[in-house]
């Protein structure tokens, strides 16, 4: 009886060789597997006793050979790549190409995944400000100016408002931020507490419950937080100075925070009573308003005028807007641009893929098949690298979501379709419909003939000598596109590739 | 011939352990005392360098021993052209390996 043991280690010695065997090219795997296989029985028989007690030292020596596998493998693996070409069934084959695109298709995706602007375009797509909040402003500026004074914000936040439920307000000023013996020119907002919370983008606001209630709580903006702080999440809880004031870090916005106007670097939250404090109540700023349930039923356009009344008792023209902009987010740029891509891509580009009507050996179903199936892998790994690739070209010096990257994305994600799609189907014009292996041997080169009679195209061949693929070099009314022939078996003893079938 | 010259001396004791009657892996192994990282894929640059062929033993003399099927390496001419000319290189070779010890085993 065979001691446990020892089959243990028979089956790990059987499955080292088998993990080398996948090293080893595909056509000679099983025979190299077979002269392993055997020689090991022939190894274990020699270390092995006759009357089968364990030795550890024997079996030590057998998976020492067995190791020796590896080596083998290598070297069976790279002998096509020391002869300087690959071999010819490689060259141009359907494989390699799908492992090109493939390839192309990953890197592009590990690239997409480490830019923080395409995790923060998925983000702003998913957080979206509420549609019910308002941007007050003066009638008379644009919304990217701060036109409200810090004043009419404290006189409506201290009366009964009927339409507006909650008001929150921020000014931006000038100011420099200290980390350690590093300076920095920041715009700081200064921002009441329900900011966010009015907005309805969620911030952890438990990262507010710090153990000195006095000193503000400040919130970074995704760009400030990458491009000073490299984007390190250790940076919350840690205090810095701001125009001589420590304050704490207690979040990272939002990526909801691009429509804000004002483009601030930092949020510092201050109570709504030192916002409207006298010293600084002359200032003008940003006013936010949440709609309430009777605002919203008398809110029927897109912008509202608004008659107020400042501190000095003189009247204002003020409108309010929505801030909230729709985000497509990256699936649906992409999927416009897809389709797109698809609807230009006969205008630049004859989607006929060169079949013959007139030849009696033609491709049998499955490998009309597989054609198909290779076409359409091409097409969807292109789409993959289009969304991919895209991506990076839009954010790879854009750390937050912005209008501008999203154009640039859709830009990029139709032009890489566009053109990839076109290459796609010119490939597989120029593949052999039997072996998918691109033709790219001149049988004959010809030139139009004076009198149009004769034969004025190229030939090319098949590696497999599948097929011959006529192309007409002036197109004429009875041979306008190009034909494949296909040969007969009476061309196989040609060829003498045996991988190329 | 550049093959000639370009034989280490690991390859040259190969050739001549098959020249000897060491006609399979492991017997070369246990003859020349390398490992079998080394004298496996040593063996398949001889073979495609032509210095040497290999044959798979016929399944019925394998199955009449209760065993599998090994295979065997023989040298070509251009392999024994190689192993001679390694012999003037290399003095020692055959008196390392001799054909009548392989006999013997």
């Amino acid at each position: 009886m065979k001691h446990r043991s020892d089959l243990a280690f028979s089956t790990s010695q059987r499955a080292l060789l088998y993990t080398a065997s996948l090293l080893v090219p595909a056509a000679a795997r099983d025979e190299w597997r077979r002269e392993w296989l055997a020689e090991l029985w022939h190894v274990r028989r020699s270390c092995i006793s006759i009357d089968d007690t364990f030795s550890l030292e024997a079996q030590r020596e057998i998976t020492s050979f067995c190791l020796g596998a590896f080596p083998d493998a290598f070297c069976l693996r790279n002998q096509p790549v020391q002869t300087g070409t690959p071999p010819a069934h490689v060259h141009g084959s359907a494989g390699q190409t799908l492992l090109w695109l493939a390839a192309v298709a990953s890197i592009c995706s590990v690239i997409a995944s480490l830019l923080p602007g395409v995790q923060a375009e998925k983000e702003a797509a998913r957080a979206q400000v509420r549609s019910n909040v308002l941007l007050i402003g003066d009638a008379d500026s644009n919304s990217s100016t701060a036109s409200i004074p810090t004043g009419l914000f404290r006189q409506w936040k201290t009366s009964h408002q009927r339409f507006f439920e909650d008001l929150a307000f921020y000014r931006v000023s000038r100011e420099r931020a200290t980390v350690g013996a590093v300076s920095m020119p920041w715009k700081v907002a200064h921002s009441t507490t329900n900011l966010f919370a009015l907005l309805g983008l969620s911030i952890n606001l438990a990262d507010l419950d710090y153990a000195d209630p006095n000193i503000p709580a400040l919130i970074l903006s995704r760009k400030v937080w990458i491009r000073d702080f490299r984007g390190d999440a250790r940076v919350i809880g840690s205090t810095l100075n701001v125009e001589g004031t420590a304050v704490r870090i207690a979040g990272i916005a939002p990526s909801g925070s691009w429509q804000l106007p004002g483009a601030p670097d930092a949020w510092l939250l201050e109570s709504d009573r030192k916002i409207a404090s006298e010293a600084i109540s002359k200032r003008s700023g940003y006013l936010f308003a949440a709609l309430s349930r009777r605002g919203l039923d008398e809110w029927t356009g897109p912008a509202v005028s608004i008659a107020a009344r400042d501190s000095q008792d003189f009247v204002m023209d003020l409108y309010g807007a929505p801030i909230a902009m729709p985000v497509a987010g990256p699936w649906s740029v992409y999927e416009f641009a897809l389709f797109l891509a698809f609807l230009a891509l006969p205008a630049v580009t004859s989607v006929s893929l060169g079949e013959s009507q007139i030849s009696s050996h033609r491709p049998t179903a499955k490998q009309r098949v597989w054609r198909i199936l290779f076409l359409f892998a091409k097409l969807a790994l292109i789409a993959a690298i289009g969304f991919y690739a895209s991506l990076d070209i839009a954010y790879f010096s854009t750390p937050e979501y912005s209008p501008f990257a999203e154009c640039l994305q859709l830009l990029a994600c139709f032009a890489i379709c566009l053109i990839g799609f076109r290459w796609a189907v010119a490939d597989q014009r120029q593949r052999c419909p039997m072996c998918l292996r691109r033709v790219t041997n001149p049988a004959t080169v010809g030139l139009a003939s004076r009198t149009f009679l004769g034969w004025n195209g190229t030939e090319m061949i098949c590696i497999g000598g599948h097929a011959l693929l006529h192309v007409p070099s002036l197109p004429t009314s009875w041979f306008s596109g190009q034909r494949w022939l296909y040969l007969d078996s009476s061309w196989e003893f040609l060829f003498a590739d045996p991988f190329v079938r | 011939m550049a093959a000639e010259a370009k034989l280490s001396h690991t390859a040259a004791m190969i050739l001549q352990a098959i020249s000897a009657g060491y006609v399979y892996g492991f017997s070369i192994m246990e003859m020349t005392g390398l490992p079998s990282g080394t004298v496996y894929p040593a063996m398949r640059r001889l073979e495609r360098d032509e210095l040497i062929r290999s044959q798979w033993e016929r399944q019925a003399i394998a199955d009449a021993e209760q065993r599998p099927p090994r295979k065997y390496y023989k040298l070509t001419n251009g392999g024994k052209a190689t192993l001679e000319a390694s012999r003037k290189r290399y003095p020692l070779l055959e008196r390392l390996i001799s054909t009548e010890e392989a006999r013997s085993v």
